[in-house]
């Protein structure tokens, strides 16, 4: 009896073996993480949705290009990493060892970028990077792991102080929120102040679950300098423009770092977000690029109406671009994409990408703005879709 | 130094106290009566602000009514958890000698179903809204109107509800368990009575700030811990299930935090906060005005 039923089992799962080889065969498995729970969970979306807009695009014609030998589709293998990088490790190792996915694409968060390097070093996955950006970057050797972005510290320090010396900025109040990224923002903007001549009339940090700013903003409304930039994320971001504008900050030149290029944050503040500066490299309409306006009409229409949140979502859809065409070049071998990411130039949203090791070594750092409650490239000018504006002021 | 002069920082310190205190309102009543130690507290305080916001945003519904919604909505999960799962621990002798312990797991399972829900019918997007927008300007001061509706609601509040909980026959009722249960039963006092209905309450209180709390903050489905720490925090410093002492922790705590990073830092709010916490506790071990163990 037992015997029979030994038997029958292997039978069913020698079937089903073979029948999901053969699944397999038809889709590529690629695998990532994402925060759906945790602190970053508010940010996991932006990234997860450009994947999916991505994979829509991809699979409408028909899959991505195998290196000129036909198309196959894609499919997502992709878990929950709680805002916690050690998970993030666990899944990227099961992703790879476990379910056998064909590439991986990166997680959200520069920590969780860092994280998983050793990871996809040790399996040989090449990946790219995109909500990352650390100067720590350059650290990491040449070898499976890249990174998109253009928003390095001490670029945006360099276009940062260029931006303010051309709008005659003489002083300005730094806050930043002691997460890396911000923190590192800082320590490269400071020295780039002092060098153009700019005075740090106040500089305040704060920890990241901030829940009222009341004390720094009044501090900085009795200073009144001619700028005041704010280097924060999302809900500190909602923070600050709450209060500043409770507080009366009057400065010409207000900088949210992270937050303004989101959908939502026009939606909720309407005409107080116009003037507000950001950090973007990306409109639809910008010139020179490819598939800018296709991936926004795509974004509003699997996500009623909602915009792509120009900064991230932009930058994830960008790596996607670069592992499409690496693909469509060289086939799914790990090695040749990874020679091809080496070496190729890419057609992106962003406009063209080359690597420099592991740095994106032709987009520029720069600054965005909302004006008229639309999101316009100022900075840099060879970039710019219009030209920076005072602040006005808030409403009543 | 003069900052602290500021009347603008004396109107952000009442605010974030009185929230504060409105908060760890229900979190007293739940330890006091029941020791059950609610790690899904702040999550109340999630729901009352989704409550709000949908108000808000499908029917146009302020928060100074949704508030009441969320109230009732919060009181409902109360009476409901009470029903299902806390009557039949709380009555069976076995059971309530290890309660606390068994409450904290069971608070925080509660609490992961409660986070991953909102996160499945709302996706863990931030929400928001603006409302009562206009600023007001009363000599040095500038707030949002919101903001000082939610001072004024906020404090008539929870300061109805200490003296309710002071001088009521029921607020007795509650205080009388919070002393002593078994010397309750005795005196005859309906303890399954008086224990559903501080969950219920004390539910629903935390809904109500957490709808108030909607229209000052962004509103995520992970918005709630930190104000389960605060909470903890507050009725440890005012002594376990004294109301009016949970009051004044409250107050005291957004004081520290606004003054007290005004003076050092923003940096430093976390060793403040919890250094000054500890220092009470090594001085005052029953928390600013708790009386010594309250027997079981």
């Amino acid at each position: 009896m037992f015997k029979r039923l030994l038997a029958a089992s292997l039978v069913v799962a020698g079937t089903l073996g073979i029948y999901t080889t053969v699944q397999a065969a038809d889709t590529i498995k690629i695998g990532f993480s994402i925060p759906k729970t945790g602190l970053f969970a508010p940010a996991g979306p932006s990234q997860l949705n450009a994947y999916l807009v991505w994979q829509d695009l991809v699979n409408a014609k028909g899959g991505l290009d195998i290196g000129g030998k036909g198309r196959r589709k894609v499919d997502f293998v992709h878990y929950d990493d709680k805002s916690d990088p050690a998970q993030a490790v666990k899944i990227y190792e099961k992703l790879i060892t476990s379910d056998k996915v064909d590439l991986v694409m990166a997680p959200w968060g520069t920590q969780h970028h860092f994280a998983i390097a050793p990871v996809v070093e040790r399996h040989k996955f090449p990946l790219i990077g995109n909500t990352a950006a650390s100067v720590a970057l350059r650290k990491v050797k040449p070898g499976y792991l890249w990174f998109t972005t253009p928003m390095m510290p001490d670029n945006l320090a360099k276009e940062m102080t260029a931006m303010l010396k051309s709008r005659g900025v003489k002083s300005v109040a730094i806050m930043y929120n002691l997460l890396q990224f911000a923190s590192e923002n800082v320590q490269f903007l400071k020295p780039a102040l002092a060098k153009a001549g700019i005075k740090v009339k106040f500089e305040a940090k704060y920890p990241p679950d901030i829940k009222d700013m009341t004390g720094m903003l009044t501090k900085i409304k009795a200073e009144n300098p001619d700028a005041v930039l704010v280097h924060s994320y999302p809900g500190d971001s909602i923070l600050y423009m709450n209060q500043a504008r409770e507080v009366g900050i009057t400065a010409k030149t207000q900088y949210v770092m992270v937050g303004p290029a989101i959908g939502f944050f026009r939606g909720m503040f309407k005409s107080n977000l116009d003037g507000i500066i950001t950090m973007g490299s990306w409109t639809p309409t910008m010139k020179g690029t490819m598939g800018a306006g296709e991936f926004y009409a795509a974004y509003k229409k699997k996500f009623k109406g909602h915009e792509p949140d120009y900064l991230d979502s932009a930058e994830v859809f960008v790596s996607a671009q670069i592992l499409e065409q690496a693909i469509a070049k060289v086939g799914l071998d790990r090695e040749k994409i990874r020679g091809a990411i080496n070496s190729m130039t890419f057609k992106t949203i962003y406009g063209d990408v080359k690597f420099k090791g592991v740095q994106n070594a032709t987009i520029p750092a720069g600054f965005a703005q909302i004006q008229k409650g639309k999101i316009e490239i100022v900075w840099p000018k060879q970039r710019a879709t219009s030209s920076v504006t005072d602040k006005g002021a808030w409403a009543k | 130094m003069d900052i602290f002069l500021s009347f603008q920082l004396l109107a952000a310190a009442l605010i974030t106290g009185v929230l504060y205190a409105l908060i760890s309102l229900g979190l007293n009543l739940i330890y006091g009566t029941m020791r059950l130690l609610n790690v899904a507290h702040g999550d109340l305080v999630m729901i009352g602000a989704y409550v709000a916001f949908m108000a808000f945003s499908l029917f146009n519904v302020g928060p100074l009514v949704s508030m009441f919604g969320a109230a009732v909505i919060c009181g409902g999960l109360g009476w409901l958890a009470y029903r299902s799962i806390f009557q039949r621990m709380l009555s069976n002798s076995l059971l309530l000698t290890r309660l606390e312990e068994n409450s904290l797991l069971l608070f925080f399972g509660i609490s992961v179903i409660i986070q991953n829900l909102v996160i499945l019918f709302f996706t863990a997007d931030r929400q928001g809204y603006q409302y009562l927008s206009e600023i007001i300007e009363i000599g040095d001061v500038r707030l949002t109107t919101a903001r000082l509706v939610v001072l004024i609601v906020g404090s008539v509040i929870s300061i109805a509800a200490v003296l309710y909980l002071r001088f009521s026959m029921f607020g007795l009722a509650m205080n009388a368990l919070i002393q002593n249960r078994d010397a309750s039963a005795v005196v005859g006092i309906n303890v399954d009575r008086v224990q559903m209905s501080s969950l219920v309450i004390g539910f629903g209180i935390t809904g109500l700030a957490g709808a108030l709390i909607s229209v000052m903050e962004p509103i995520t489905p992970v918005m709630g811990f930190p104000y389960t720490m605060s909470a903890f925090v507050i009725i440890i410093l005012g002594g376990l299930g004294n109301i009016w002492g949970g009051f004044l922790a409250g107050l005291l705590l957004g004081f520290l935090e606004i003054f007290g990073i005004a003076a050092t830092g923003p940096e430093w709010r976390s060793v403040l906060v919890y250094g000054i916490f500890i220092a009470i506790l090594i001085f005052r071990p029953q928390g600013l005005l708790g009386s010594g163990k309250a027997a079981r």
